[in-house]
C-alpha cells in the first residue's frame, strides 16, 4: 500500500473528527435556523425568503480539522517512520477527499432544499446568495474548492503553531492581515479602486472559484515549506 | 562494513547554548551500545535528529549508508521510541486506544510482528483497548517498548523507554530485547538512567557529557579500566604517582581515589604490600566519574 494511502487510513481512524464533527455542527445549526425561521416571518423586503448565512458554519469548522490534523498527529506519524512530505501530501490528500465528499453533500441538500421549496418555509440554507446560488455543478466546484481553501488555511495554521508557537500564531496573523491592508492602499493610491470594484462586480462564480483554486494551491504551498521545518 | 549508525562533526546550537558538539563516532550493525549522561546532556537531542525529528545545525550523520532525513526507505527500516512520545489526540478522549497505536504501526513497518506485539501487551499488562490518553507514565512506557520491539526494525533507538516502569516489567524488557535480538539481530541504541540495570546488556558504551561525546569504547574495556583505590593517604600517593587520577576524597588520613586503569600483576601486588583496597568501578560509577561535576576538572588534572 502506498504511503500516502497509509496516511490518509491513519487520520480516517479518528473518523469522530473528520466526518462526525462537522456534521454535528452543521445538523445543530441547521435545526437551530429551522426554528428560528420557523417562529419568525420572512420580512417583506427580500420577497418573502429568509436568508441565513449559517453554512459559513461547516466552513470554519473545516478550517479547525485542518488544523488538528496536522497539529496533533504529526509527531506520532514521524515516529512511525513516516517523512514530513508523505504525511503532508497524504494529508493533503485526505483533504480533497472530505472536501469532495462534504461537497457532493452540500449540493444534494441544496437540491432538497429547492425541491422542498426552502424546508417548507421559503430558507435558504443551503443556498448563498452570489456565492452558492447557482445549478448543482456550479455549487459543487465551488464548495469543493471553499472546504479545501479552508481546510488547507487550517492546516499551515497548525504548522506555523508546531513550529513557532503563539508569537508565531500572531506573526501569521499579522502578516495576513498586513498583505490584505497593503493591497487595499496599493489599490487607493492608484486609483485603480473604480477597477477593482468593477472586477467584482463581472466576477463570475466560476471565476471566484479559478481565485479560489489558486488561493488553495498558495495555501497548501505555504504549509509545505512550513512542514519541513518543524520539528518533533 | 557499512556503519549502521554513522555520525560526524554533528552539532546542535539552540541559542548561544550547544546541545551537541561536535559529535562523532560510528556503530557497527548487530550490536546493542548504550548511550549514557546526565540529564540534559544531549541524548534525546541526538537520537531525535537520528531519527529525523530535529535538525542538527552542522555535522553529518547516515544510518544504514544514507541520511534518514526525509528519507523513507531509510525511516522504514528504523524505530525510535521516545520517553516523551506525544501520540495523536482525537476529538474525544477515550478514542485513541492501545490498538489503535500498535494497528497504526503495523501499516508502517514492513517487518512489523503482531505475534509478538500480543505477547509483550500480555507480558505488560497492558490492556489493547485501553485509552493511550489514560495510561499511566508505566504503562505508556511499556506501550513505547512494544512498538520498538514489534517494529523489528533494522535500527532501534530507544530514548529512555522504561521511565516510570516496575522491576518485573523492566526485567520482561530486558529479557525480551535478548530472545528478540538473538533471534533477529539488529542495532539497537538505547539511553538509560538506569546503567548498572542494563550493563549486562552494552557491548558498547558512549557517554556524552554537557553536548561532548566523552567516552566511545567496548564496555568489556571499561569493566576494570577505572578503579577505586582506598587506604593510608601517603600509600595512596605513592600508588597513584604518574597515573590519571579522576576523583579524590580524603577523610582524615584516609583516601579514595578513583584513577585510570587497567593494572597488571606487579601493580596489584605493590597495591598489596601498602595495603591498599583496589575496587574496579560498576559502569555506572565509571559514568558518574566520566559525566559528573569532578570530571571536567579532573580529567586533565595528573597526579604528580
Amino acid at each position: 500500500m502506498n504511503t500516502w494511502v497509509k496516511v490518509v487510513r491513519y487520520h480516517l481512524v479518528d473518523r469522530f473528527t473528520f466526518v462526525g464533527y462537522p456534521w454535528a455542527i452543521l445538523a445543530f445549526v441547521f435545526l437551530i435556523n429551522l426554528a428560528i425561521f420557523a417562529s419568525v416571518a420572512p420580512p417583506a423586503s427580500q420577497h418573502g425568503q429568509s436568508y441565513s448565512g449559517a453554512l459559513a458554519a461547516i466552513y470554519i469548522v473545516f478550517g479547525i480539522v485542518g488544523s488538528r490534523a496536522v497539529s496533533s498527529r504529526l509527531p506520532f506519524a514521524l515516529a512511525l517512520g513516516v517523512s514530513r512530505r508523505s504525511f503532508y501530501t497524504g494529508t493533503a490528500l485526505l483533504a480533497a477527499g472530505l472536501a469532495a465528499a462534504n461537497a457532493l453533500a452540500l449540493t444534494v441538500l441544496q437540491i432538497i432544499e429547492r425541491a422542498t421549496g426552502g424546508w417548507g418555509m421559503r430558507l435558504h440554507f443551503f443556498r448563498v446568495p452570489f456565492l452558492l446560488a447557482g445549478p448543482w455543478y456550479l455549487t459543487l466546484p465551488t464548495s469543493f474548492v471553499a472546504l479545501a481553501v479552508m481546510f488547507a488555511w487550517g492546516m499551515w495554521f497548525g504548522l506555523i503553531y508546531q513550529r513557532w508557537n503563539l508569537a508565531g500564531l500572531t506573526a501569521f496573523v499579522a502578516a495576513q492581515i498586513t498583505v490584505v491592508t497593503i493591497a487595499l492602499v496599493i489599490a487607493f493610491q492608484a486609483h485603480i479602486w473604480p477597477g477593482v470594484g468593477r472586477f467584482f462586480t463581472v466576477l463570475s462564480i466560476g471565476g471566484l472559484t479559478g481565485a479560489l483554486a489558486v488561493l488553495a494551491m498558495l495555501l497548501l504551498a505555504g504549509g509545505y515549506a512550513t512542514i519541513r521545518r518543524v520539528a518533533v | 562494513m557499512t556503519p549502521a549508525i554513522s555520525v560526524t562533526g554533528l552539532t546542535r546550537r539552540y541559542g548561544d547554548e550547544l546541545a551537541l558538539d561536535d559529535v562523532t563516532f560510528d556503530i557497527e550493525p548487530g550490536s546493542i551500545t548504550g548511550l549514557l549522561g546526565r540529564n540534559g546532556a544531549g541524548k534525546t537531542t541526538l537520537m531525535r535528529i537520528l531519527a529525523g525529528h530535529e535538525f542538527a545545525s552542522g555535522g553529518s550523520m547516515a544510518v544504514l549508508g544514507d541520511c534518514p532525513l526525509e528519507n523513507e526507505p531509510v525511516l522504514r527500516r528504523m524505530v525510535f521510541v521516545r520517553e516523551d512520545q506525544h501520540y495523536p489526540d482525537y476529538g474525544r478522549p477515550n478514542l485513541f486506544r492501545v490498538r489503535h497505536a500498535l494497528q497504526m504501526a503495523s501499516w508502517f513497518y514492513p517487518n512489523w510482528d503482531a505475534e509478538l506485539a500480543t505477547e509483550l501487551l500480555d507480558d505488560f499488562a497492558l490492556p489493547a483497548k485501553r485509552a493511550v490518553k489514560g495510561l499511566s507514565r508505566g504503562m505508556r512506557s511499556a506501550l513505547g517498548i512494544v512498538i520498538g520491539l514489534a517494529a523489528r526494525a533494522e535500527v532501534t533507538l530507544f530514548d529512555e523507554p522504561y521511565a516510570g516502569l516496575d522491576a518485573v516489567a523492566r526485567q520482561v524488557f530486558y529479557d525480551r530485547l535478548l530472545d528478540n535480538y538473538a533471534e533477529h539481530p539488529r542495532t539497537v541504541l538505547i539511553s538509560t538512567h538506569l546503567i548498572d540495570e542494563a550493563a549486562g546488556l552494552l557491548e558498547r558504551v558512549l557517554v556524552i557529557d554537557r553536548g561532548k561525546l566523552m567516552v566511545d569504547a567496548a564496555a568489556d574495556d571499561l569493566r576494570g579500566s577505572v578503579i577505586r583505590v582506598t587506604g593510608p593517604a601517603i600509600a595512596v600517593a605513592e600508588f597513584t604517582a604518574g597515573r590519571t587520577v579522576w576523583n579524590r576524597r580524603r577523610i582524615v588520613s584516609q583516601e579514595s581515589v578513583v584513577m585510570a586503569g587497567p593494572l597488571d600483576e606487579a601493580a596489584r601486588a605493590r597495591a598489596g604490600a601498602l595495603h591498599l583496597t583496589l575496587e574496579p568501578l560498576t559502569l555506572q560509577q565509571f559514568v558518574v566519574q566520566a559525566a559528573g561535576p569532578a570530571a571536567a576538572g579532573a580529567r586533565e588534572r595528573t597526579s604528580a
